[in-house]
């Protein structure tokens, strides 16, 4: 049989259901395996194994007796611990927290609950989810399973080491800023950053209410095709959540790519590494073979997106947290502080300016760049793997560039709410680097088809230390 | 350093976020760096129609949905 580590999550559901393997068995693979990993990378930031092998031993005695019920009975897996669970109080990667267990799961946790999936651990992340290195001044910084002196990617860093290194085959995390991408990058595995709207964020950890969106990170895209079928779709208790129709995403994933066009912003593209340039290149190569036909396009202007969605993002994430900055400023990390405290500044008429032109700027987007076009292409890292030490900026000077060089090609996008699959790039036995491809509003199953194909060409890989 | 801007009244006008504790130097950075902010959405306000609301965002996605 397949080790483990390497089946996606619905052939492990598969195997399980079957009786290949049992839930308990999988479950205490997957714990070995991410304390192997944490030991690594600090991926952990607390490991449920007792109440998970519990879970297991139920989800067995359910799939025995025929009641096992959901798409992922008995799979282990683990998130970015930013969710609500009930009786359980998150870390949020801060100091600064709730103490208050919270009274009930998150919307998406309890979609995950109800597909019958169990979960290990609770995720490293950035602290609350604001910053796209991995860095994390409270509880200490991640490490990439590829290369530990290497940066994660973040925020969601924790889900993005775990799933690399086949401790899981899945799991979730959030994007406002590139937060599910830059890990899928950075770690050379999947991610979905949906439509925004399409996942409920009741119960999630607010940075950017406008900006942000609950995806999920996978090696394989079939398991992004099966969570976002099950976690999408309205929700009582988040307004912003869409009720427009969830599509049979597993269903649509042999759909045909032949013919379909893809687009490339050169004049964006250039602002990239030569190294990435070429990653790009070699990757819309394997498109061309699938049958994607490349045309160029022109977003608009990308350093104007990048300057709107600060002025929608900053003021809202120093909303978020206004009580705590007031109160207890020296609890949070030299990176968080420092940028929480811009958003303090920027003045009310340019944050509303920036949330009444993004219909604009949509729509711009919609017409002139997808013109003729069905997905567009980008990097989502401007340059290769930086290391851990080469972007330890703190709350220091040099913190807008670096952080603006690391965002430079995925913040935008988050201003414009398209949805958003990563994929990894061929890694040739180097370090990974991955791509983005933006679909129209709720594509996401053409994405989905595409990135199927794709990794046909280029099967998910399992990180290990390159010697 | 300098002295406060005097309001028309004649006392203090307290700093922008003069309840952060920050050092002048940060404070500084972070008025620099809004400042170019601030440059962006004056030009993009300009071309912004009286009608633009921020409900045209979310009207967008839902007009222009694409499923299978």
């Amino acid at each position: 049989m397949t080790k483990l580590a390497e089946l996606s999550a619905r052939s492990l559901a598969k195997a399980i259901r079957d009786k290949k393997v049992s839930s308990v068995e999988a479950t205490q693979t997957a714990i070995a395996e991410l304390k192997a990993c944490h030991e690594l990378t600090n991926c952990i930031i607390t490991l449920e194994a007792d109440e998970a092998l519990a879970a297991a031993k139920a989800a067995d005695s359910a799939i025995a007796a025929g009641t096992a019920k959901g798409a992922l009975a008995g799979v282990p897996l683990a998130h970015k611990d930013m969710f609500d669970r009930r009786g359980k109080v998150s870390s949020w990667g801060a100091r600064i927290r709730s103490e208050q267990p919270a009274a009930e799961d998150a919307t998406a946790i309890a979609r995950f609950k109800a597909a019958g999936a169990l979960q290990i651990a609770a995720l490293h992340l950035t602290e609350f989810a604001f910053g796209p290195t991995g860095h994390n001044y409270v509880l200490g910084h991640a490490r990439n399973p590829w290369d530990p002196t290497r940066i994660t990617g973040g925020s969601s860093a924790g889900t993005g080491c775990a799933v690399a290194y086949g401790a899981i085959a899945a799991g979730m995390g959030s994007d406002t800023g590139g937060s599910l991408r830059l890990p899928a990058a950075a770690c050379g595995i999947a991610s979905i950053k949906p439509t925004w709207g399409r996942v409920s964020r009741a119960g999630a950890m607010p940075l950017a209410a406008a900006l942000d969106t609950i995806g999920v990170l996978a090696r394989h895209v079939e398991d992004l095709a099966l969570t976002l079928g099950f976690l999408a779709g309205p929700d009582g208790r988040d307004p912003a959540a869409s009720s427009l129709p969830v599509p049979d995403y597993v269903a649509h994933l042999g759909d045909p790519v032949k013919g379909l066009r893809v687009g490339v912003d050169e004049a964006v593209v250039r602002d990239a590494h030569p190294d990435v340039q070429r990653m790009l290149e070699e990757v819309l190569a394997i498109l061309g073979k699938l049958g994607l036909q490349r045309s160029s396009c022109r977003f608009p202007d990308w350093q104007t997106l990048d300057q709107l969605v600060q002025l929608v993002q900053m003021p809202d994430a120093a909303a978020a947290h206004n009580a705590h900055m007031r109160t207890r400023a020296q609890d949070f990390g030299p990176q968080v502080r420092a940028r929480l405290e811009v958003g303090h500044f920027i003045p009310a008429v340019d944050h509303m300016t920036a949330l009444r032109a993004r219909g604009t700027y949509l729509q711009r987007t919609l017409d002139d760049t997808f013109k003729g076009l069905d997905i567009a292409i980008l990097p989502i890292l401007a340059d290769p793997l930086p290391t851990i030490a080469e972007l330890d900026v703190a709350g220091g000077p040099q913190l807008q560039a670096a952080m603006g060089r690391v965002v430079k090609y995925t913040r935008p996008v988050n201003y414009l709410g398209l949805p958003t699959l990563a994929l990894p790039v061929p890694r040739h036995g180097g370090l990974p680097n991955g791509v983005q491809l933006i679909g129209r509003p709720y594509a996401e199953a053409q994405l989905f088809a595409i990135g199927q194909a794709y990794q046909r060409e280029v099967p998910p890989d399992i990180a290990r230390p390159i010697a | 350093m300098a002295p406060p801007a005097q309001s028309p009244a004649g006392s203090p006008t307290p700093d922008v976020a003069a309840y952060l504790d920050m050092t002048p130097e940060r404070r500084a950075a972070a008025k620099a760096h809004v400042a170019v902010l601030s440059n962006t959405a004056g030009k993009v306000a300009l071309e912004l129609p009286l009608s633009a609301d921020v409900d045209d965002f979310r009207r967008v996605l839902v007009a222009e949905a694409k499923q299978p």
